[in-house]
This record gives C-alpha cells, structure tokens and sequence, in this order.
C-alpha cells in the first residue's frame, strides 16, 4: 500500500519532507517555550508565596501563644490568602500536590530561610495537580499549625503576542525559503528530463547548459557527450546510407535507359517497374537521410488544400482507388510548416492507408481552441483495411522494419515511410500515432501545432 | 517533316551520355553529347543548338557556373538533371535560369516529354513574348507564381499546393495569359504524369485549379472555357 499523499515529483516530495520535519521542529519548540514559561511563572508564584508564608510564620512564632489568633487575624491579608491556627494540619477536599509541584515551594521556602531555633519540624502541601488553589501548613515548635491557603494565577504561557507573531514569520519564512531552494536545486532534473525529451524526439537538440552546481554540470555535461555521441553514430548510419543511395541513381539511370531498348513491351515494362521500385528504395532511404538535417525554410500553407491536392494525386495514380478517397474538414486551413517536407510525411500516411487499405479517409479537425497556445491541429486517415497488429503499432515507425515479410514482399515499400513521416512530424513540433478501429482498419493521427 | 531539333547533352557518365543520345535520336532529335563544362564551352561553340540538357554533378566545373556562362551568351533553353531531391540546387538551378529539371535518377520518357515540352515553348516564343529567364515570380489577379519553387501563393501569402500536373497547366496558362491554349496543348503538358485517359484529365484538373483559384466552375472569370476545345487565363500578368 502507497501512502495517499505521496507527492509525485521530486521537488513536491523534497519541499514535503522538508516541511513535515519543519513543522515537527517549530512544534517541539514551541512546546519547550510553553513548559518554559510555565515553569517560570509557577517558580515566580512560588516565590512571592513563601516569602509571605514564612514572614508569616517567623511573625508567628515570635508571638506569645496568647496573641496568636490576634496576630494571625490581623495578618490576615488580601483576598488571595488566608490563614489559621490549628491543632491539627490542614483538612481540606484538595489531595496532596504532586511532588515535582511541591519541590517549588520547598525549595522557594528554604531559599528565603528561618532562622535556626524556629525552623518548623514538618510541613504539608496539599493542592492536588491543578494550579488553582494551595493549603500549605506549617508545624509549629509548640505542636500547633498555621494553615495558610492560597489562590494561585492561572500560568499563561501564550501571555506574549509578540512572541507568537515572531514565531509565525519565522515559519512562513522558513518554509518558503524551503519552497524556493527546493525547486531551484530539483530545476536541473527538470532541465534534463526535458532535454531527454527532446533529445528523443529530435537528436539535433539543442545542448544543455553546462553551468549550475558541480554535480548538475556535470551531469549536464555528461548528457551533452552521450547526445553527441547518439547523434555522431546516427550521422554516421545516415551518411553511409545517403552515400550508398547516390551512387545507386548512376546505375539506376542507365539502366532505365537501356530498358527503353528492349524490343519485347512487356519485358521491358517488367524491366522499368523493378527499376521504378528500386529507384522508390533509393529516394526513401535518402529522403530519410535528409530529413534529419532538413534545411528547408518555414512558410505559410495551405493544409486543407494540401491533403485535397495529396489525394488527387493519389488518386490520378492509382485510379481504381480514387474513388475511396475523401477529405472531410474545412476548405482551407492556415499552418506554418515546411511545405516539401509536411507534402512527403503525409503522402507516406495516405500511401500506407491506400496500399493496405485501398482507400483513405482524411479528417481535419483545427483545435478546439484557435490561437491558444499550445493549440494542435488533429489529421485523422483513416483505412478499411486489416489492420495493424497491436503489437506493431508502435515498431512500424522504426526504420526499415516490415510487418509481416509476405504481405511487404507483394505491397513494396521499404520500411522508411513511416520513420520518415514520423521524423518530419516531430521536428515540427507534432507527431503521429497509429491505432486500430473499433470498426476494423487502421487511423494514423496526426497532431501539429495549429 | 521539318529539321529535327539539335541538343546539347552534357553529363560526365559515358554510358549514360551514349543511351541517351541513343533514346533521343530514336525519338528524333539530334544530340551532342558531352563529358564536361570545357567540352561543353568547345561544343557551343562550334554547333547550334535549341536546348541544353545539363548534369549538374560534373567534375571539375560545376554544372551551375556554367549554367550562368551560358545564360550570358544565349537565350537557349536549360533542362537541368539535379540530384534526386536535391532542393536547394534545384532552386539556385531554375532562379538562374533553367527551363525545367529532371531529378535523377530520371524516367527517359518523362525527360523526353520535359525536352519537348520546352521546346515547343521556346519555339512558341517567336511569336509571343516568353517569360525571360524562366524562374521569377508571375502575378497575376493577386495570386503570385514562383517557378522557381513550383509554388503557388494566394493573395495572402499561403502557399496553396498544385500537384506536378496542375503546376505544369497553370504554368502555362499563366506564360500565355490572354491567349487561348488548345487542348492539344495542355494535353501535352499533362503527358507522361497521368495514368487516365487524358481528356478528362485536362477537365479534372482544370476543374480543380478553378477550386484552388476560387474561381466559381459555372461562371469562371479567370480561366474561362474557350468553346470549341481550349482555355485561356484572363488576368494581367506582371513579373513580381
């Protein structure tokens, strides 16, 4: 079981505990400032109380046996304190006051001293724990006692309101200061999941900044060296095969000549669709190369009029699907995108749905919200076909891997459609997922900045 | 049957400066093929030629230089084989101004219908005004077109994507604005780019430039339907 208010982040679960132990700190001292005051309070009653009591008793028994009840009426003062002699200690309903309570008027009692021949034999206390009333009998040398009884303050621990306003500043400020050094310290791990983010989605991201805390720049630094090494190895693979597809379009070409001399039509039409399927291998695998490090400026487009002209062009093509292919959306809708590279991410998307579902549906859904920022533009394309395996949904848009070997071998294709899209996609700012229908067939979402 | 014209091939692969010369003389027209800018500048020289077919990955010179050298002697019409993809030298090649480019690796038939395409327009231009140079931006009833991106911008600044077909017609329209292309023309234009019988492929995508235009189908004002088979453009064209 997982505690219910176990913050998610870092920076949440830091200030968390920090704060918990701040408020377990600023309680314990509040308390020790409270038993202190108490403390003080009661020492300062206890105090005042035995210099009266023993003024009392020494006046006591300096007097003749005769003038004591005289004496002790007349001493009798302020509403606070009574006294009386007695034969006997004092008989209250108050029980005996606890003896740490005690020991402050004891040792209160000795601090202000008798003087030797009369020092009482014994003495009582009685008050029970609460700090509301004390009967404190004293023993008399001649065997008679004087019960003084005494109406004690309540203690007030909260008496100070200067007090209590500096302690709440103090915490505000403490914890704020918590709160603030919190999230500058968690601020790099923020930093670097965001360039792990981006480092994921674009290899060509931007560095981190390797400055901040030794630990943070070093780790920043370390990160920057993995991203240039992810990015070198990627360079290389892509430059290996973007050499390879140049030297293939000299020989491609000629043989696309020398098939225009083959007197036999279907042999040499055979001839030029190996020829026109190799070449689309080839303009894949560069395309892909590029599109890495594409350089083409960013303009204003058309999107509605966009997919509109990629479906008439798939459908002059391929008439025998043209008339399964529908645009569903606005007329025109204005994007900023990089037109020959967005044109070739969705081409790839309808050419997927129309080789494996013979047709496509293309929606266009502006945002919800026009100008907000953060706003995505949705294209939905839809097919009839089988499917994508739940499996592969995701594994189709790494490059060069084929579904099912057969069913590519028949369809063509090289893999890279996907990826390439994908790519594009994402270095504009969007993506594409792939799903399967409720209703059967395949939908390729795409999301970009509206 | 008139002269057939003469052209220059210039390409630094033997084997696909021979076939080529081959497939093109097959087709009727004359070729001088050569291996490089210096062979190239010799060969102009010495020989008339109606168009220059040129490779832009040469050793030595490259293709580009001479492009320009060229482009200061004659008027000649450029076709220009870039690398497949190849952006940027596709837009420095059309901006200096190349008639058309072929990406390579290229279909021979397609560079066939582009040699010839272009011929025909260069040939037109004695009796109209052709475009000079080819590559900057036409305007015409606030939309502008950029051949040298084979783009088009509505009076906004959107670019409002043409496929290679409707480009290609709209082109034209645009070179011949005020004047009635037949559809024999257009015809040619579309050639080689459509797998459905091309009389209605000249409809269809004169139906869909008329949408992407906003020009309404029933009572178009900018291309309007010439009765008895053609179309023209009616707009004042000027060089943005």
């Amino acid at each position: 079981m997982t505690f219910r208010f176990w913050p998610r982040s870092l920076a949440a679960r830091t200030a968390f505990v920090l704060l918990i132990g701040l408020i377990v700190v600023q309680g314990a001292g509040l308390a020790i400032h409270a038993m202190d005051r108490i403390d003080v309070q009661r020492l300062a009653q206890a105090r005042n109380l035995a210099v009266r009591v023993i003024g009392l008793y020494r006046t006591v028994v300096l007097t003749t046996p005769e003038q004591r009840e005289e004496v002790v009426a007349e001493l009798h003062r302020g509403p606070d304190l009574t006294a009386e002699l007695s034969s006997q200690p004092p008989v209250t309903d108050l029980p005996e006051m606890p003896v740490p309570m005690q020991r402050l008027f004891r040792v209160s009692m000795n601090f202000v001293g008798v003087p030797g021949p009369q020092r009482w034999r014994e003495m009582q206390i009685l008050g029970g724990p609460e700090w509301r009333r004390v009967v404190v009998g004293l023993h008399l040398p001649d065997g008679e006692w004087l019960n003084v009884t005494a109406a004690l303050e309540p203690v007030r621990p909260w008496h100070s309101p200067t007090f209590l306003a500096a302690f709440l500043l103090m915490t505000v400020a403490a914890a704020g200061l918590t709160l603030w050094a919190v999230r500058r310290l968690t601020a790099p791990v923020r930093t670097l999941a965001a360039a792990a983010e981006a480092l994921g989605r674009d290899v060509n991201a931007p560095p981190l900044p390797e400055d901040g805390p030794l630990e943070v720049a070093t780790a920043a630094a370390a990160f920057n060296t993995m991203a240039a090494r992810i990015r070198r190895f990627v360079q290389d693979r892509t430059e290996l095969l973007t050499a390879i597809g140049h030297d293939l379009r000299t020989p491609i070409t000629r043989l696309k000549l020398r098939a225009e001399f083959i007197e036999d039509d279907e042999q040499r039409g055979k001839v030029l669709a190996d020829l026109e399927e190799l070449e689309t291998m080839v303009s894949a695998t560069l395309a892909f190369g590029r599109d890495a490090r594409t350089g083409e400026p960013v303009s204003a487009l058309d999107m509605a009029e966009l997919l509109r002209t990629l479906l008439d062009e798939t459908g002059d093509a391929r008439p025998e699907a043209a008339s399964r292919l529908e645009y569903e959306g606005p007329p025109h809708w204005t994007v900023r995108a990089r037109p020959l590279a967005l044109k070739r991410a969705l081409t790839n998307l309808i050419a997927n749905a129309v080789m494996y579902g013979g047709g496509a549906r293309v929606r266009l859904v502006p945002p919800a919200s026009v100008g907000a920022a953060g706003a995505m533009l949705t294209i939905e394309i839809e097919d009839d076909g089988p499917g994508i395996p739940p499996g592969e949904l995701e594994r189709v848009f790494e490059p060069f891997h084929r579904g099912e070997p057969s069913r590519n071998r028949e369809t063509g294709g090289v893999g890279l459609g996907l990826p390439i899209a994908r790519n594009i996609l994402r270095a504009h700012g969007g993506d594409v997922v792939l799903a399967n229908r409720p209703t059967g067939g395949a939908k390729a979402t795409v999301t970009l900045p509206a | 049957m008139d002269q057939p014209p003469h052209i220059m091939v210039v390409d630094d692969d033997r084997e696909i400066r021979d076939l080529l010369a081959k497939f093109l003389e097959k087709h009727r027209i004359r070729v001088t093929a050569v291996r490089d800018c210096r062979d190239a500048r010799r060969a102009w020289a010495n020989g008339h030629y109606q168009l220059v077919v040129l490779d832009l990955m040469l050793p030595g010179e490259p293709g580009l230089d001479f492009a320009r050298w060229l482009r200061t002697q004659s008027d000649v019409p450029i076709v220009m084989l870039t690398a497949m993809g190849e952006e940027t030298d596709r837009i420095i090649g059309l901006e200096l101004g190349a008639d058309d480019y072929v990406p390579k690796p290229f279909n021979p038939r397609e560079l066939l219908a582009r040699i010839r395409a272009v011929l025909r327009r260069a040939g037109d231009s004695t009796a109209g005004p052709r475009h000079d140079g080819g590559s900057r931006p036409l305007r015409f009833a606030g939309w502008v077109l950029e051949p040298a991106r084979r783009r088009l911008l509505n009076p906004d600044g959107v670019e409002v994507a043409l496929t290679g077909g409707e480009y290609d017609l709209l082109l034209a329209l645009v070179e011949r604005a005020n004047r009635v292309l037949t559809r024999d023309m257009l015809l040619d234009l579309l050639r080689g780019r459509q797998a459905g019988p091309f009389d209605r492929a000249i409809d269809v995508a004169i139906s869909r430039l008329r949408r992407k235009l906003e020009d309404d189908g029933r009572n178009a004002q900018l291309i309007k339907t010439v009765r008895g088979g053609g179309y023209v453009l009616a707009a004042t064209v000027e060089h943005a």
